[in-house]
């Protein structure tokens, strides 16, 4: 399973890698002008596709497409901050909790238990 | 601002900032690994691979902290606001030293098998199911690749090319990271850390980004915006309500944010979400002309919604009239970068 697991993160790497190579070669030119001759910041720029390649993909597509600006680019994600916020403050303090009861020497005086058996057993 | 993409668009205040920035990671390590090993008290002698890894850990744990109190901070109180200006450094930064830690852990517990490290990491613990002993080192795995993301995509283009709210939606992944990593530390090192400082560190850190952040919600409910009133054209202020040169903001049925300024005796209206990262420009002040984002500086002719030249940034516009006292905005944004004639006050008309 891991090393499946390690097996497709190297796939999906190696497909970022030739979406890298293509878009900062091609298609960076053609959708943002700010790019346009510029190229130091480029290097730059290949973890993220690395990362992200579907994405990218999809934007690409869509600003050859559809153009750069939309309106959506105005509509800031505001409500998420509660939600998201929220969300996280329970998450740690339910996290937080579970860590300091399965402390073993918490409240005190509590032997410690053995878990596994160790190798010499 | 736009124009040609650089690598990174240096100026006197991201050098302060970064500087501050690298002096403090360098002392928390100095501290860690030359100063304090006695006060952290480890019951087994260690060797100096896992006190790195320990160093950098708990280095990137501190950092991550600070950077998920700044936005609240920003928002309970304006002086917090230079501390936002810089944070995607700060942001990079944190990944580059998580990464030192994740190097540090997989170069000296999982190096002396023949199983490769990262499978080892993946494979070594699979008790899922249980708190005690969960395999918290997939915890911060996850933590690790969200905070690399992050900073893969901090890049300017990506904001452009990703557009804000993407982008946006991209890096709320700081909160589950957060989360992530607090349970990384909560049933790691906490399970077996016997010093009251370092525990006060861990658990004390975390409380303070929650008690920010639930009290930036409830700040955010009590200082609403006004909501924008009527049918067609919207009622968003009053006359008397307006300062030279600052701004009313008002929400439009939409749930998208207008703001109207005053500037030289004229009204003009804008989006509220700057083209960058949805900055509240109506939170920004006029100077010759132009409104500068609080949080990022950049600016914005606000009768045009064009960024000055060479510069290419624009926002929508938005129609304003006069109805008595009351101003009003046509709901329906203008394209980006539309020049609208400014409205004179009464008194300041002819």
């Amino acid at each position: 399973m891991a090393a499946t697991l390690v097996l497709l993160g190297k796939i999906w790497l190696w497909a970022g890698a030739a979406v890298a190579a293509v878009f900062l070669t091609f298609g960076l030119d053609r959708i943002d002008e700010d790019a346009q001759e510029a190229y130091v910041f480029r290097p730059l720029l290949i973890p993220g596709v690395l990362m992200i390649w579907p994405l990218v993909l999809w934007r690409w597509w869509h600003i050859e497409r559809h153009g750069d600006i939309t309106m959506a680019r105005y509509s800031p994600v505001r409500s998420a901050h509660t939600a998201a916020a929220v969300a996280m403050s329970i998450a740690i303090i339910l996290v937080l909790s579970f860590g300091w009861n399965a402390r073993q020497d918490w409240p005190g005086d509590v032997a410690p238990v053995q878990m596994t058996k160790g190798s010499d057993e | 601002m736009s124009v040609k993409y650089i690598p990174v668009q240096w100026n006197p205040n991201k050098w302060f900032y970064d500087g501050i920035m690298l002096v403090g990671v360098f002392v928390f390590l100095w501290v860690f690994l030359e100063i304090a090993p006695g006060v952290l008290s480890h019951e087994r002698p260690i060797n100096p691979q896992i006190h790195n890894a320990r160093a950098f850990g708990a280095c990137a744990f501190v950092m991550l902290t600070i950077i998920l109190c700044i936005g609240p901070l920003a928002r309970l109180d304006r002086r917090f606001l230079p501390l936002l200006y810089n944070r995607r450094h700060f942001g990079v930064m944190t990944a580059a030293v998580a990464l030192t830690h994740a190097n540090y852990v997989l170069g000296w517990y999982f190096a002396f098998s023949h199983i490769p490290p990262l499978e080892g990491l993946l494979s070594a613990n699979q008790s899922y199911f249980q708190v005690a002993g969960f395999p918290f080192e997939l915890l911060g795995l996850f933590s690790l690749i969200c905070l690399l993301l992050l900073a893969v995509t901090s890049h300017d283009f990506w904001l452009k090319f990703l557009t804000a709210p993407v982008w946006k939606r991209i890096h709320f992944l700081i909160y589950p990271a957060y989360a992530a990593l607090v349970g990384h530390v909560a049933l790691g090192i906490l399970q077996d850390q016997q010093t009251h400082m370092v525990s006060a560190l861990f658990i004390g850190g975390p409380v303070l980004v929650c008690v920010l952040h639930l009290l930036a919600v409830v700040h955010g409910r009590v200082k609403a915006d006004r909501i924008a009133k009527g049918h067609g054209w919207l009622a968003v202020a009053n006359v008397a309500e307006m300062q030279e040169g600052r701004a009313k903001i008002a929400r439009l049925p939409d749930g998208n944010r207008v703001a109207v300024f005053l500037h030289e005796g004229k009204l003009s209206a804008i989006s509220n979400a700057c083209a960058h990262q949805n900055g509240p420009l109506g939170e920004g002040r006029i100077v010759d002309c132009l409104v500068t984002c609080p949080w990022h500086g950049f600016q914005y002719d606000v009768r045009t919604g064009q960024s000055p030249a060479p510069f290419t940034e624009r926002v929508p516009t938005f129609a304003v009239r006069l109805n008595g006292k009351i101003i009003e905005v046509d709901p329906t944004p203008n394209p980006p970068g539309t020049p609208v004639k400014p409205v004179p006050l009464p008194e300041a008309a002819p």
